[in-house]
């Protein structure tokens, strides 16, 4: 046992306590300033690309991806970092990055929020945009509208590619009613059968992402659109969106169940995959993932091109884009990357089995690999009809560029709450027009004074 | 004279070697670092949206352009800001009101001796100590449309129409209870542990002597306890407040604000418009309406905090 004084002797006193906290403080806070020479020659010395992109829903592609980066880097005496955060991450990360002034160089917008907000705040791609126009052929209208700013002439981002949304669907359940999905007049005629049955159709009411493209699609098939081809003036008070309303209100009401209110944008997969659901509207992610968990039951599944309204056959594709921040420590290593990118164009469609759909003219020849002939699938030319999503896919800000503003209506799912005031009866069809038609004027409003 | 400066010298050397376990130096010493802390990361961020809310500042063109009032009149022209408002006090009140009657019930409970009594107080603290994103995941999936555990408890209950499934997260009004009840369940340890420094305060011996005077259960709680534990309580009602009515990352995870901004709070609203979308200023005027309701909030708490302790 110890005595008191030695128990006194041994503890710590409260000078002591603070001389030892200054010293460690000082320690800690003078180190950086002596090593900085040394790690700051040793930065300079090393060569480094950082890249951020979104967890791909095709996890092949990420690794195809990073190996890529990773050999180009090596060939180059590059060390190539690759970071992947899920896509509803990348708005606030690129804010943050923004705020700090540092990050990563080369930055994948993907979904609304992208280049056109950053512009300010990004390096201006015409060059690289023209050279790789020369090389590949023209950029795609909805490269356009990913990327570049009419006013402005500056391409923001290098449009990368984009996400088609085909209909996925039963061709046993809806050869049994004798259909097929092809027009969204199909959707709710046949979609009322089929829940009948016991296997509805689906598209999300709820706040995600699918449905802000869904019910985009199924405007402007028909002839309506949140703005007009300015990007500037609200034209969402017509009797063609009310049309649609009405449309959603039916399919609703007839064709699919209460749970879409709810769900996010993997339920309309798990629908797909529980053997429940009809027809979706989505990308082939769904059908890969059926691929792998139930062969039997991807068997039975077919892709068809979105449906078509008495207007046109038009759907609203995902967007993805590259851009380099301003502040990034390597610029021109960004570009040569983005380069050689380009150049390897067939590689990323295959890696990506067909889901990443190609921006450039001429970046996949035709007949396109995998699309065009899928071993994995039965029959092998069930994604053919892909082939020609080009024809038939438009993006957010359509027929207007796509702009802050479009991406705020997005963002606020101003259009998808439209169509779940009136398939719910919250509101008559009108007034759930006229209540978007506001909401959407003050949003645009804002973004022109800005 | 010159005795005086010689005896003098030693004690200011004494006085500066010994002026660190001086009260009046080392506590302002002490406070400094949590002084700093609310001014750097609280009241340096509250005076920059204090700042944007009047500009016409965002991530597209970061120009501090002074517009007013402009942005509030705004915000409040739309009916996704007032729905949202509204939310944000029945999410709240909600919240509170379930949080702090489960924290009630626990620690009357765990005051209560039993096998494993350790081991439950340590359990209880998870829904606090797990990160909100896992929880919050776990939830999502509990309300599930297809696979929600409730629902097939309550089908297996029979308690339920197969045709008629609950959406927990797809009707506005179940939406609400959902993301309430998740939130309640967070500041449920934070009640049980309030409630139990409270209960353990309570005098062993006025509560016998009501006992003997003949007061029953509910008159020993509604009477005696709770009025003796009243002021911790207000401590655990404005700290579940101000953190209720800052949260956004329940809602964000379970609803992202729908269906149809049903469950839309402040938080959320802000986060989508000022980062997702952006629009700093607009995002800055909405986050600033919490502050006059906490202000609010806070001053009748500690009012009444006050009244009751004199």
């Amino acid at each position: 046992m110890r005595s008191e004084r030695e128990i006194s002797r041994s503890s710590v006193t409260r000078r002591g306590f603070l001389k030892r906290v200054g010293a460690t403080a000082g320690t800690v806070a003078l180190a950086p300033a002596v090593s900085l020479p040394f790690v700051s020659t040793a930065l300079a010395q090393a060569k480094t690309l950082k890249i951020l992109q979104w967890s791909h829903f095709v996890p092949q592609y990420d690794k195809w991806f990073d190996g890529f980066a990773a050999e180009w880097g090596k060939k180059n005496g590059i060390t190539v970092t690759v970071d992947h955060i899920p896509h509803l991450e990348l708005p606030a990360r690129a804010a943050a990055e923004v705020s700090a002034g540092a990050g990563h160089d080369i930055f994948a917008f993907s979904g609304s929020g992208g280049p056109h907000l950053y512009e300010k705040h990004v390096v201006d791609l015409s060059s690289l945009v023209s050279e790789v126009e020369k090389k590949h052929g023209k950029v795609h209208q909805v490269g356009r509208q990913i990327g570049y700013n009419d006013d402005t002439k500056v391409w923001s981002a290098l449009p990368a590619y984009y996400i088609s949304f085909p209909g996925l669907y039963r061709k046993d359940l809806w050869d049994e009613v004798g259909m097929k999905p092809d027009s969204w007049e199909d959707i709710r005629v046949g979609g009322a059968k089929l829940k009948a049955k016991g296997t509805p159709i689906g598209i999300s009411l709820g706040h995600s992402v699918d449905p802000n493209l869904s019910y985009r699609s199924m405007l402007w098939s028909y002839g309506a659109s949140e703005c007009d081809q300015t990007g500037k003036r609200v034209t969402l008070n017509s009797k063609e969106t009310l049309e649609v309303v009405k449309l959603v209100r039916a399919i609703y009401k007839d064709a699919m169940e209460p749970e879409v209110l709810s769900w996010d944008d993997a339920s309309n997969n798990r629908l797909l995959a529980s053997g429940r659901g009809s027809w979706i509207h989505n990308p082939i992610s769904a059908y890969r993932s059926i691929q792998k968990a139930n062969p039997e039951l991807a068997d039975k599944i077919h892709v068809w091109k979105t449906p078509a309204g008495p207007v046109c056959r038009l759907a609203c594709g995902s967007p993805n884009s590259y851009g380099v921040w301003r502040f990034a420590r390597s610029k021109d290593t960004a570009i040569e990357f983005l380069r050689y990118w380009t150049d390897n164009w067939v590689a990323v469609f295959e890696a990506s089995t067909g889901y990443n759909h190609p921006l450039f003219e001429n970046f996949v020849p035709t007949p396109m690999p995998i699309l065009s002939n899928d071993p994995t699938s039965h029959p092998a030319d069930k994604l053919q009809v892909l082939q020609t999503a080009d024809e038939w896919h438009a993006t957010y800000g359509y027929p207007g560029p796509a702009g802050p503003a479009s991406d705020e209506v997005a963002d606020n799912f101003v259009i998808v709450d439209m169509m779940a005031k009136a398939a719910t009866d919250k509101a008559t069809p009108e007034e759930a027009v006229a209540w978007a038609q506001k909401e959407t004027e003050l949003i645009y409003r804002k973004w022109s004074a800005a | 004279m010159s005795v005086t400066a010689q005896a003098a010298a030693p004690r200011r050397l004494a006085r500066s070697r010994f002026t660190f376990d001086r009260l009046e130096v080392l506590g302002p010493l002490f406070i400094i670092p949590a002084i700093l802390y609310v001014v750097v990361l609280v009241g340096l961020p509250f005076l920059l949206a204090l700042y944007y809310s009047v500009s016409a500042y965002s991530i597209f063109n970061p120009s501090y352009t002074f517009v007013g009032l402009k942005n509030f009149r705004e915000v409040i022209d739309s009916e996704i800001f007032r729905r949202t408002l509204a939310n944000t006090l029945i999410f709240t009140i909600s919240a509170q009101i379930i949080g702090l009657l489960l924290g009630k019930i626990g620690a009357m409970l765990l005051m209560q001796e039993f096998p494993g009594r350790r081991l439950a107080r340590a359990l209880i603290v998870l829904p606090w100590a797990v990160p909100v994103s896992l929880a919050t995941l776990a939830w999502v999936w509990m309300f599930d449309s297809l696979y929600s555990v409730i629902n097939w408890t309550l089908l297996a209950a029979g308690l339920i129409d197969p045709a008629h499934r609950p959406q927990w997260l797809g009707q506005e009004d179940l939406a609400m209870i959902a993301v309430a009840t998740v939130h309640a369940w967070r500041l449920f340890p934070f009640g049980v542990v309030i409630f139990l420094a409270g209960f353990t305060s309570v005098p062993q011996d006025v509560l016998d002597a009501a006992t003997i005077d003949g007061a029953g259960f509910w008159r020993r709680n509604y009477q005696i306890i709770l009025p003796i534990i009243a002021p911790i309580i207000m401590i655990a009602v404005i700290f579940g407040t101000v953190f209720t009515f800052t949260d956004l990352s329940v809602v964000y995870l379970l609803t992202k604000g729908g269906p149809i901004n049903s469950t839309q709070v402040l938080g959320s609203l802000a986060f989508q418009v000022g980062i997702l979308s952006g629009d700093v200023a607009h995002g800055a005027a909405i986050c600033l309406f919490l502050f006059p309701f906490l202000l609010v909030a806070v001053i009748l708490l500690l009012r009444s905090l006050r009244r009751r302790e004199i």
